[in-house]
């Protein structure tokens, strides 16, 4: 199918505090064959009040995809979670985790709350640049997303 | 009449035998008041002894309390009154009561138990005292006797809690200080690959050198952190010890060597290795390490690496033999201790934290691990795990 004309680029809102992997997110995004636009929010409460298009976000599109950081400033990944999965507008939207943490605990408890799924950001740029393609694929051209 | 019948001379005679018959009688009395006084001094010797002592010594008959010294009393807070009469496993807390009648009943069947044991004592108080007890078999007069020597180790537990609580401490400064560089680490290192990436050969030799060096920096640091992090996790996230199949372990081990062992040419052989209780991952860990450092530490020979396992006594001696470069015999403890290294960088990459993991591992297995080796002569890294692994859970 050719839907060159109708493209409307993916929304994708990455939640992040640290402004150093906000733009290895955006470089590897960059050269992704999906139009995507990128919002970035550096903690759980700017990601809360951008989601429910709150004060300053009133007009900013809904997005398709959430990569969501866990440790964040006032309200951590953690909290911010089961905000979204316990909210029915926002539910549906998938939220993939993305952080340093290994820990067990993390990745158990983030499933537990229903994370769509939990990546380890790698420490090599070519791991990391090849992760967030992965998740881009996967996420944006591989699986069918659920309508608005 | 018959006196007078006895010649001068007889009578003389008889009053010598006589008088050496005192003689005798006096020399017996002389000596028993000599024993006397022996006894009474070998007496009030071990009775100072005793007094003195400043282990608890108790006499049980028939589990009841026959003799206390003050050291015991001591211990307890209790007077002699107190204590004289009483059975003993009612100063031993409800814990240890069980295991204190089945050492007991054990000793008395003739089985073989060990004489020295801990347990803990309840204080007059009402606090618990922990102590080292050792029981014997004695005659106290004239009857079959319990004697126990009773030590206060509070002050060595108290050394022990607070060893174990700043090494528990130091593991979990190592675990955050690795665990939080990892991430300025990425940093730094992602941004240095993204220069490289973009910029090497656009700007000039000094710059591309100087690229080389941070990303080789960034490289060895990597290895370290992750080592420190490994080293850190082996007491604390250790899982629980189970019955371990080595041979799976070592297969396990040399698929991780993979690249390592194709690289290399190595050839790798190994007698038939033992089931042992062992953290498995763990135990993998070692053979990876110690292989890996063999495949690592080659000569100008092609690899030839054995591993192999033989039971020891109550131990499994497990050797890993190579004819690499060997290591010079006054470095084979150093080379055990957290980054020591014994070659530069460039001649052998490492972090220098392999074999300071192996040596934990094995530690908190219960078992040993050393060197034998010459310089240029090839090195066997051996070490131990107990055949019965659940007496060191």
């Amino acid at each position: 199918m050719s839907g060159q004309t109708m493209a409307k680029p993916i929304e994708i809102l990455l939640v992040e505090d640290n402004p150093g992997d906000v733009r290895l997110t955006r470089e590897a995004f960059k050269e992704g064959k999906v139009l995507n636009n990128l919002s970035v929010v550096e903690d759980g409460a700017e990601a809360m009040a951008f989601l429910r298009q709150q004060g300053k976000y009133a007009d900013v599109p809904r997005p398709d995809l959430i990569l969501l950081d866990l440790n964040l400033p006032k309200k951590d990944g953690r909290e911010v979670l089961p905000e979204i999965k316990g909210d029915t507008n926002l539910k549906r939207i998938p939220v993939v985790i993305l952080t340093t943490s290994k820990a067990e605990q993390d990745i158990v408890k983030t499933y537990n709350l229903h994370a769509n799924c939990y990546v380890t950001k790698p420490v090599d740029l070519e791991q990391f640049i090849s992760v967030v393609r992965s998740v881009q694929h996967f996420w944006l051209s591989v699986v069918k997303l659920p309508p608005e | 009449m018959k006196d007078e019948q006895k010649t001068k001379q007889q009578l003389v005679a008889e009053l010598a035998g006589m008088r050496q018959r005192v003689a005798k009688l006096e020399e017996l009395e002389t000596e028993r008041k000599r024993m006397e006084e022996v006894l009474r001094e070998s007496e009030a010797k071990y009775s100072t002894l005793v007094e003195n002592s400043r282990d608890g010594i108790v006499i049980l008959q028939g589990g009841v309390m026959k003799f206390v010294n003050t050291a015991s009393l001591e211990i307890v807070g209790y007077t002699p009154e107190e204590l004289l009469g009483i059975d003993f496993l009612k100063m031993v807390t409800p814990e240890d009561r069980e295991m204190v009648m089945r050492r007991y009943a054990d000793r008395m069947a003739g089985k073989e138990v060990p004489s020295i044991y801990e347990m803990a004592l309840i204080r007059k108080d009402g606090i618990t005292v922990p102590v080292e007890v050792n029981a014997t078999f004695i005659n106290y007069e004239g009857r079959p006797a319990d004697l126990v020597v009773i030590r206060d180790i509070t002050e060595r537990k108290r050394a022990e809690e607070e060893l174990r609580r700043s090494n528990q401490e130091l593991e979990h400064f190592a675990y955050i200080a690795s665990h939080d560089l990892q991430e300025p680490l990425r940093m730094v290192s992602s941004y240095t690959q993204l220069l490289a990436q973009r910029y090497k050969d656009k700007l000039d030799a000094d710059a591309d050198e100087f690229i080389h060096y941070v990303e080789d920096g960034v490289s060895r640091m990597r290895a370290l952190i992750n080592g420190l992090l490994v080293y850190s996790r082996v007491g604390t996230s250790g899982a629980a010890f189970e019955l371990t199949d080595c041979e799976a372990a070592f297969d396990c081990a040399l698929t991780n060597l993979q690249v390592a062992v194709d690289g290399s040419g190595a050839v790798i052989t190994h007698h038939p290795l033992p089931v042992v209780m062992a953290d498995a991952s763990q135990l993998t860990q070692v053979f990876q390490n110690l292989i890996g450092n063999a495949i690592k530490f080659c000569s100008q020979e092609l690899p030839r690496i054995h591993v192999a396992a033989e039971p020891r006594g109550n131990e499994w001696l497990f050797s890993i033999r190579d004819n690499g470069i060997g290591i010079d015999p006054q470095y084979h403890d150093r080379i055990f201790d957290m980054s020591q290294r014994l070659h530069s960088r460039t001649e052998y990459p490492g972090s220098g934290v392999g074999l300071a993991i192996c040596d934990k591992v094995v530690k908190r297995h219960g078992g040993r691990i050393w060197v034998e080796s010459q310089t240029g002569k090839g090195a066997t890294f051996y070490f131990t795990i107990p055949i019965k692994g659940d007496r060191y859970l």
